[in-house]
């Protein structure tokens, strides 16, 4: 590429000295916070350390000890169990409305689409453990906004307590998670729907289809690879939930709401602080998603050719 | 084609619907954050409040100094509540250095990325995209570890590095395909005029990628102001607080009711939705080039 020009500079680096140095703050940074930790979050699985360990600084080596403890543990299956109906709830329900809500933001000729374009981005900003908080105060049984919406419609009488039924617990937490999540994925089907030629549509219309089927032959096929895209993304996030966890129902109501994310937390960092509990239930949970991530990869891979 | 008039009338019915959705919560916070505990205990089932104030803002901006009437006869205030400018100055010192370090690092890895086209370099990329789905919570526990022994816990610098690392892959993700929009040409260009190559990074990719810089400076600020997992694992002590922690702090706290908390939760939210939605333009060409290329 640069062969082309014959000008060189005495105190120049040569370009490919030139792009070591150039990345040195990266490598540097992703050494320390990503490819350490990860080799480091392996390592910790398989020895004992909790609050004494860390103490002495002396680590004993256990095996497989931690993992053989987390998959013996109710708890952590049924964490995994509830963050597998979590993903699948969420992830199910967020494509759909992104889809319908894309294709509603679309309409040019209603102007009140244009506010909700507006406003599309809100939920993005709003910093995850203050939506959650805010969506348990809408919750809330004795002073909640959405008992106080139903009263004051007349649509019910009697008061809910949203949040603290074991069996809609896990939904009331996946609510404020669809709705903190949908912008992204309506953003990237609205830019998709940008690309689809209207010629097509127009063609559809004249050879006598209606909308419904506008929408299953054209847009839905042309939609298809984002749609694969924000299922893998999605999906992979939603594995890792821990905000609205956090600031709605903490696991409960009982064990409820525990998910995985949640369980290495409460292992590692509540007493008796077992890091290496924690540690080896992360590590299962990134080789669930690191599986994810490789469909992605393999799927943006296959778009580019 | 104009839809019929019914259709337009489902349509605004649904975009009402939607936008209702959306702005749920925002009202829901206002309403409970410009209303005092008794008024919020004397009528439940109402949606307009007897009287609004501000004193809620008061003691929480004066550090529970400046009681106001709704707070006269309280005995009790969290104790986070009289170090929330700590919070405050430490959201914004660490949000502030997380988007400088992170874009200055990931722009000068992008340009090698688009201009050199080295193996090294594309392996680099690759294990940027697998490095966006690794969950925050496993580099976690590992970074206790090592920043616990290395002294690091407790301290702004430690959450700044952390979160650097964590939103760096992204930043990459979302400039690479920025900056190859760039023609090679003006690049050569600025080399026969005498630039070095290096200067024309500076000169010439720099400041015809600000509106990529824009979008990826945006969304990393609004993520590193939002992040709660980083800073509450590294960060426990009330000076060393973000205002996500300090809101985390309080769940479960009896003595900090809806009102307050609520208050505290729009302070939050209210720099980073401004911000989105000042910029919107550039948030929604960096999340869709992230997600997207790469």
């Amino acid at each position: 590429m640069q062969a082309a020009i014959p000008y060189r500079f005495r105190r120049e680096l040569p370009p490919g000295a030139l792009g070591v140095a150039m990345n040195i703050p990266t490598l540097l940074t992703l050494a320390l916070v990503l490819a350490y930790p990860i080799y480091y979050a392996a390592y910790l699985s398989f020895h004992k350390v909790s609050l004494a360990e860390l103490r002495r600084g002396i680590f004993p080596f256990v095996g497989l000890a931690n993992y053989q403890r987390i998959f013996e543990d109710r708890l952590f299956l049924l964490a995994l169990k509830n963050t597998l109906i979590f993903t699948a709830f969420s992830v199910t329900v967020e494509i759909v409305l992104a889809i319908a809500i894309a294709l509603l933001i679309d309409q040019k000729h209603v102007w009140t689409s244009r506010i909700t374009k507006f406003l599309i981005l809100v939920p993005y900003a709003v910093p995850p453990i203050a939506g959650g908080l805010i969506w348990s105060f809408i919750y809330s049984f004795e002073y909640g906004f959405l008992n106080r919406i139903l009263f004051t419609t007349g649509l019910s009488n009697s008061a809910v307590n949203w949040a603290g039924e074991p069996a809609t617990a896990l939904f009331a937490v996946a609510i404020p998670y669809i709705w903190r999540t949908l912008p992204f994925a309506i953003l990237l089907l609205h830019a998709a729907l940008q690309g689809i030629n209207q010629e097509l549509y127009e063609a559809a219309s004249v050879d006598g289809a209606g909308a419904v089927q506008r929408f299953w032959h054209i847009t839905l096929p042309l939609l298809r690879p984002i749609i694969v895209v924000i299922l893998v993304l999605r999906t992979s996030f939603a594995f890792a939930v821990f905000d609205e966890v956090l600031a709605i129902t903490q696991g409960g109501p009982g064990d409820a709401t525990w998910v995985a994310s949640w369980y290495s937390y409460k292992k590692g960092f509540s007493p008796p602080f077992d890091i290496g509990v924690g540690a080896a239930s992360a590590y299962v949970l990134a080789i669930i998603i690191g599986l994810l991530a490789i469909a992605y990869v393999g799927l943006i891979y296959r778009r580019t050719q | 084609m104009r839809p019929s008039r019914w259709t337009r009338v489902a349509l605004h019915l649904a975009n009402l619907a939607v936008i209702g959705f959306f702005l749920l919560p925002l009202i829901a916070v206002t309403f409970a954050a410009l209303q005092s505990e008794k008024s919020l205990h004397a009528d439940t089932r109402g949606l307009w409040p007897p009287e609004w104030t501000l004193d809620n803002f008061r003691v929480i901006l004066s550090g529970g100094a400046q009681r106001g009437k709704v707070f006269e006869q309280a005995t009790y205030l969290p104790d986070n509540i009289k170090k929330f400018h700590y919070a405050l100055i430490n959201s914004t010192v660490i949000s502030v250095s997380v988007t400088l370090l992170t874009l200055i690092f990931a722009s000068l890895t992008a340009h090698t990325v688009v201009r050199l086209r080295a193996r090294w370099v594309m392996w680099l990329l690759g294990a940027n995209v697998f490095a966006r789905f690794v969950p925050v919570i496993v580099l976690m526990i590992p970074l206790y570890v090592v920043f616990r022994q290395m002294g690091m816990l407790n301290s702004v610098w430690g959450v700044i590095i952390a979160e650097t690392g964590f939103l760096l892959p992204y930043g990459i993700l979302i400039l690479v395909p920025y900056f190859a929009t760039i023609p090679q040409e003006l690049d050569d260009a600025a080399r026969i005029d005498g630039c070095s190559r290096f200067s024309a990074f500076l000169r010439v990719t720099l400041p015809l990628s600000t509106p990529g810089l824009a979008s990826y400076g945006a969304i990393v600020f609004v993520i590193a102001w939002n992040d709660l997992l980083i800073p509450l694992i590294l960060n426990n002590r009330a000076e060393f607080m973000t205002l996500p922690v300090m809101i985390a702090s309080l769940v479960g706290d009896v003595f900090a009711f809806f009102n307050l908390t609520m208050a505290i939760c729009l302070i939050a939210l209210a720099p980073t939705v401004i911000l989105v939605l000042l910029l919107r333009r550039f948030v929604v060409q960096g999340l869709s080039a992230g997600a997207v290329k790469g």
